[in-house]
Order: structure tokens, then sequence, then C-alpha cells
């Protein structure tokens, strides 16, 4: 019998996560704390260590230093359990060559004990249509979408979207916006990164900015927007981030 | 169980679909069978021997199959899967990786088996080939050959970098096998310098062993085959569980 996962007040929660790679750190000291039925934003440029982040809390990468806990559990350790309540979606998501739709989505399914209904979730997200095709016959938008169903076919707990948004069209990113704010309503917990602010202002309760790998921020969009003294997130994001603004 | 048929299903569509399996571990065999059966037609194996050449050679198209599956279908369809970033998707799944390797163990059996439901009666309607040991005891060390085979075949696929490492292997196993076990080459027709060789394979012992049943011939070492192969099964699946990556 697996151990069965329970609701915790913190969905996740990081103490000084530090991952070094050929003696460059990547991320240091990075303390965060998820609570459950909220959306957190990861914020950075590229190469900031988000991807990192997300690997050293899900034990795909093991951190030099520090602590992870995902619903109160050490991903490493128990992987199986905590697995049966986390959907997560990778940033270079990849898949069998000749695959179909429903092959892949119908794969991931069977993997756990009490799935979503995968049609309906393709329904949900405008590829329900597309069930039939090869995988690699779909255009970027809709192959991002099916990547985002087949991290909430486990009918999560806590989803990890990684550029939860990269290559879809303006239309669909609002649509993808009102799916998450409504499974967000239903009490899903969602960590994602994203590149783009207004996406960023929409959704997230809070949001963590990281700049090479150190959390250069850390608190609600207001926050963000007080402290900088900017009137746009971009602003503020810009000048926590440290990039140029290019007039 | 459910989650073992339901990718079965999926991972056996995909591997068909490919082709390259149906080809060497299916189609071949037959063709070799074919071959032989066009030269050496119901001729006896020696003369005043109580079996044709024929008959003695099954064991080997038998084995054609399971190296190909083994030596070269399994470990470079996991080693793909962990190149492609396909296993790193599974990680953060609840799925173990004895479920995944027994899923693509399971289908080089059937290709194995499907292979020699196919060249026994091939064999029997156009040149009489008859199995005149015993079955049960044929049946077994096929069994025993094809076990050991895959386990090689996936403790390859479970520790190799990527597709082109275990491509390299796999040729380093897969060509000497083939060619100079007596899957392809008849044993008997070699030197007996090269037989004493090639008696090194382990899927020599398995061609021979089976050989000695099908025709039912008392070999005083039929312990000592079997205890290479049982070996080499122990320690193969157990360094391709206890090793397995999944990146």
């Amino acid at each position: 019998m697996r151990e069965t996962i329970k609701r915790t007040e913190e969905a996740v929660r990081t103490e000084n996560l530090t991952k070094i790679y050929q003696g460059r750190t990547v991320l240091k000291d990075l303390n965060l704390s998820v609570k459950t039925g909220t959306v957190f934003g990861l914020l950075g440029a590229n190469g900031a260590g988000k991807s990192t982040t997300i690997e050293c809390i899900l034990g795909t990468k093991q951190a030099d230093r520090g602590t992870a806990l995902v619903l109160g559990h050490d991903a490493k350790k128990d992987r199986r359990a905590l697995f049966e309540k986390v959907g997560v979606q990778f940033q270079e998501g990849d898949y069998q060559p000749e695959i179909r739709v429903s092959e892949l989505c119908g794969e991931t399914a069977c993997l756990y004990e009490r799935p979503a209904d995968w049609r309906k979730l393709c329904e949900r997200f405008g590829i329900g249509d597309k069930i039939k095709n090869t995988v690699k016959s779909l255009s970027g938008g809709e192959r991002q979408r099916l990547f985002i169903v087949l991290a909430l076919i486990p009918d999560p707990q806590l989803v990890f979207l990684d550029e939860l948004t990269t290559g879809l069209d303006a239309r669909t990113r609002r649509t993808v916006w009102k799916i998450l704010e409504e499974l967000k309503g239903e009490g899903l917990t969602i960590f994602l990164t994203s590149h783009f602010m207004d996406e960023v202002e929409v959704l997230c309760d809070e949001i963590c900015i990281l700049k090479k790998g150190e959390a250069a921020f850390y608190g609600t969009v207001e926050q963000a927007k007080a402290q900088s003294g900017c009137e746009r997130l971009e602003d503020a994001y810009l000048k926590f981030a440290d990039e140029e603004v290019v007039a | 169980m459910r989650t073992f048929f339901s990718l079965l299903k999926t991972e056996l569509k995909l591997n068909i679909r490919n082709m390259n399996m149906v080809i060497f571990a299916v189609i071949m065999p037959a063709v070799v069978l074919v071959i032989l059966g066009f030269i050496y037609q119901a001729k006896p194996a020696f003369p005043g021997a109580g079996y044709t050449f024929l008959e003695q050679s099954m064991s080997a198209v038998c084995a054609i199959s399971i190296c190909a599956g083994g030596l070269m279908g399994l470990p470079l369809v996991v080693a793909g899967y962990r190149e492609r970033k396909i296993l790193k998707r599974f990680r953060v799944t609840p799925i173990s990786p004895v479920m995944l390797l027994g899923v693509e163990f399971a289908i080089y059996v059937l290709y194995a088996a499907v292979s020699m439901a196919l060249v026994f009666p091939i064999g029997a309607v156009w040149w009489g080939v008859r199995l005149p040991g015993s079955p049960a005891a044929f049946l077994g060390s096929w069994l025993l050959t094809l076990v050991s085979t895959l386990s090689i075949g996936m403790m390859v696929g479970g520790i190799a970098k990527n597709e082109k490492m275990a491509s390299v292997i796999a040729c380093l196993l897969y060509f000497p096998m083939l060619v100079f076990s007596g899957a392809t080459l008849p044993f008997e027709v070699m030197p007996e310098t090269m037989q004493k060789l090639v008696a090194l394979f382990p899927l020599t012992q398995g061609i021979q062993l089976m050989k000695a049943a099908s025709l039912g011939i008392h070999t005083e070492s039929v312990w000592m085959p079997a205890a290479v192969m049982g070996t080499v099964t122990i320690l193969c699946t157990g360094v391709a569980v206890k090793c397995f990556k999944w990146e």
C-alpha cells in the first residue's frame, strides 16, 4: 500500500537550497514557501536558475546543500507516492517518435491510481479534435497545451509548469490563464516560471525574482512594484533582475 | 497489472510502427530459414543422422530473433528514451524502473515468441521439420536463452549514457554473437578451433542447449550452460534495476 499524501499548509518549502555546477554556484541559499491553494511565480532571466530550482525541488537534480519539501515530503525519498499527487511540465518536454496524442495521454494516465479524464482536459485546452494526430504533427502551441494537459492528468494537488505559455498566441494564453484560475479555485497549487509579466500579474499570488541564482525579490506583485518604485511589474522586474531597459 | 498492460499495449504499438524489430526479429529469421530450406531441403544433418540439417538449425533460427531483440532492440529503445528525456518525464510520475524495464522486456519476449511460432510451421510444411526431442525441454532452454539475452540488453539499456553509447555496445555484442554463436552461420560448419572460441558466448551455450533439447541428443553438460545463463540473467537484471539511470 502506498503512503497517502495528506494536505499540508505548505505545498513547497525550500531551505537554503544550493546547487553548484562545476565550481559555479547556480543556486544560492534559496528559501521558498508556497502556500497550498496559491499560485507561485519564479521569475528571472534565462540562466538565472529557474529550471534548476524546480529540478532540485523535484529531486531530478541533487542539491548540493539545503532541503526541499514537496507536500511535506522529500521528492527523492518518497518519489512514487508523491508523484501520484504532483504534476510536472518540464521546459523541454519530449515524447516517443510517432506517438499519437491519445496514446501519450493514455500512457500517462495509466501510471496513476486515480487519473483525471484526459479527454475532457484535451477538450478544455482546445486540442480535443487533435487526439488522433501524432504529437509531432501538432503546432508548437498545441504541443505546449498538450504538455500542460499531461501535467494535469494525475489530478494533482500541486502542479509545476516550467515556461507555461511560451509559444502560445495571445488568445490561447488568455484561455490557459482562465483555466488555471479555475483550477486554482478548485484548490490546485501552481508553481510556475514565466517570462511574461502580464501573465504573472494576472495569475501569481506571490513571486520570487531570481538573479544569478539568488533571490533578488520575494513577495507579492504589489510589494514588488512598491519596493522598486515602478508602476508596471515589468519595470520592477527589470530593476530587480538588473536587466538593462532598452528604450 | 493494469498499468503494465496499458503501457505494454502502447509501447508495443509504437514498436511495431517503428518496423525495425518486425524486420530484424520476425522477418529475418523466417528468411534465413527459407534460405537454409532451399539449400539443404530434407537432407540429414550428416550421413546416418536421425534428424535433418534443417531440424538441427531450428534452434539457431529461433536465436536470431532473441539476439535482435535483446542485443539491439531493447538497449536502443531504453537508451533512446533516456537521451530524448522521455525517462525524465517518467521520473516525475509514480512508475518504477522495474515496471518500465518489465514492459520493454515483455515486448521482446513477444517478438521472439511470434518468430518461433512462424518458423516452425514454415519448416514443417515445406521441409517436414519435426521436433524429435522434448518440446518441453526445448521450450525451457529457449526461455532461458531468451531471458538471459534480454537481461544483457536491459543492463546495457539501463545504464548506457545515450543512444550512441548503447548502439556501440549493442553492435559489439550483437554482430559477433549473431554471426558466430551459430545463429546465422551453423555451428557445425565452423572449423574446430573456431567452435572452441565461440563457445565462450552465452548465446552459443543457449543455442547448443536448445539444439540438444530439440533433437533429443543426450548432453552431459546441461547444467553448465544453464548455470552460465542463469548467472548472467541474475547479474544483468540486478545491475539494470540497481543502477538504472533516468537521465
